[in-house]
């Protein structure tokens, strides 16, 4: 049967773990090795949005695994322009392709791709909803980092309200056993009442603070975002938060040596540039998980996962 | 009001359906809902109001004489007024009577409140609302993922 991969909530925390083994897999083995997994095999990266890290991994692990790459990179450049539907595009791409990433404005929409398609669907993102690629890279990475996801204190920072990578990666953290998440935001940008509520049902609990500072103390990690200028209708409110949550190498003194800074980028101010050379940014370890993470993922979907004949 | 000048406001049918139960005000917007229904056109239909009733305080009924509901017109009445009963009638007696609960699944009933899901975008998809939880009355877009209540649901039926 077809599988796609369209929202964090599908997955069971046992097919999150089959996805960081295979990641780990994947990433242990040679550029050889891995550029025959998928010879001939075509991805299409339908991007209606723009996106850099995302289009661009995404065709990277396709072609490091020996496939190749068709798409668009905006809704411009697509018949979308003419007015065909998105069912429409779907349909039409199917024809052409193995297997299809979605990034779209429009929520939902990585989901009625896979009702329609007969190849595997990857929701590279749809509007405010979901980015599960997203948040595997970020459990891969947050595993590689310290050895386990379990009983790890985490503190997010940011924009939690709005974040979609903040919503599912609190969703699947909730999944794992006894995580701390120390949350760190404006007042108004708060996570949403019902995700803390989902932690009553989960061993993870979630504690909420105004001080970044004393959350870099307690915590082992942090997962930064970009506060959002648009997010504020009152831009003197803006003003009064945006350099509340910029993060900066002389803060970072007195952290443990194990301690790590993830972002899913880009960022703008809230890391500065100097906390690039410490040994706790993790940032762009994380933005190369990303393609090892889907790599793992299109072999999956496509059933071809390394020592199995690809069909 | 005694039961027996009820009676004589809404007199027994002979052979059809009687929709009872309906929460005083809902019996126009159900009225409505039947209405929709090319095969309901000829069926004899009458509408009662704010009866009273000893379980639900006031209430609304419904009497029509047709052979039969369309399924679709049941699973609307879920979504609008769950908790009706639906009296199927022949020869004046009552021979089924089923409770019309609140399911699991819309399928393709209503509209999605998100503004911004795909299926407003292209109205020829079918949407579908999963109930949340057992018991909850909270339902899931099955394309967006926004939680919305039943009655928020109710509002943006599909035309």
């Amino acid at each position: 049967m077809k599988k796609d991969l369209v929202s964090i909530d599908d997955l069971a925390l046992e097919s999150i773990l089959d996805y960081l083994d295979l990641a780990a897999r994947v990433e242990s083995m040679s550029g050889a090795e891995k550029a025959s997994l998928l010879p001939g095999r075509i991805l299409a990266t339908l991007f209606f949005e723009p996106s850099t890290r995302t289009r661009l991994s995404f065709e990277a692990a396709m072609c490091r695994l020996g496939g190749r790459v068709i798409g668009f990179s905006e809704a411009a450049a697509s018949s979308t322009a003419k007015g065909e539907s998105f069912s429409d595009t779907i349909r039409t791409v199917e024809q052409y392709a193995d297997i299809v990433a979605v990034r779209h404005p429009k929520e939902g929409t990585a989901r009625l791709a896979a009702e329609i398609s007969r190849v595997p669907i990857i929701n590279a993102g749809d509007g405010a909803n979901q980015h599960p690629t997203q948040t595997l890279l970020d459990l891969y990475t947050i595993r590689k980092f310290f050895g386990r996801v379990d009983g790890l204190k985490i503190a997010l920072v940011g924009d939690l309200k709005y974040s979609r990578t903040i919503h599912s990666l609190c969703r699947a953290l909730l999944l794992f056993e006894g995580v701390s998440m120390t949350l760190v935001s404006p007042e108004t940008l708060r996570l949403p009442k019902y995700l803390m509520k989902a932690a009553a049902a989960a061993t993870a609990t979630f504690r909420e603070s105004d001080s970044l500072a004393a959350a870099l103390r307690e915590c082992d990690l942090v997962y930064m975002t970009r506060i959002q200028k648009e997010r504020f209708p009152d831009l003197v409110d803006y003003e009064k938060v945006k350099d509340s949550y910029r993060l900066d190498a002389r803060m970072l003194e007195g952290v443990p040596g194990h301690f790590k800074v993830l972002h899913p980028l880009p960022r703008v101010n809230e890391i500065s540039p100097d906390v690039d050379s410490t040994p706790h940014a993790g940032y762009f370890e994380q933005a190369r998980n990303g393609m090892i993470m889907r790599q793992a993922i299109i072999l999956d979907l496509l059933d071809a996962r390394p020592g199995r004949s690809a069909t | 009001m005694t039961p027996q000048n009820q009676i004589l406001l809404i007199p027994k049918i002979e052979r059809g359906f009687v929709i009872d139960h309906i929460p005083a005000g809902l019996g126009i917007q159900v009225m409505a809902l039947i209405g929709r229904w090319p095969e309901l056109e000829d069926a004899v239909v009458t509408l009662g109001l704010n009866y009273k009733s000893t379980r639900m305080g006031r209430k609304d009924m419904i009497k029509l004489q047709a052979g039969s509901l369309p399924p679709r017109l049941l699973q609307m009445l879920a979504l609008v007024s769950p908790g009706v009963t639906i009296k199927h009638i022949d020869n004046f007696e009552v021979i089924e009577k089923v409770v019309i609960q609140v399911p699991e699944l819309f399928d393709n009933l209503a509209r999605c409140l998100n503004p911004n899901c795909i299926t407003n975008a292209e109205p020829h998809v079918a949407t579908r609302f999963r109930r949340v939880e057992s018991g909850s009355r909270n339902f899931r877009c099955a394309h967006c993922e926004r939680v919305c209540t039943l009655d928020e649901l109710a509002g943006h039926i599909k035309v």
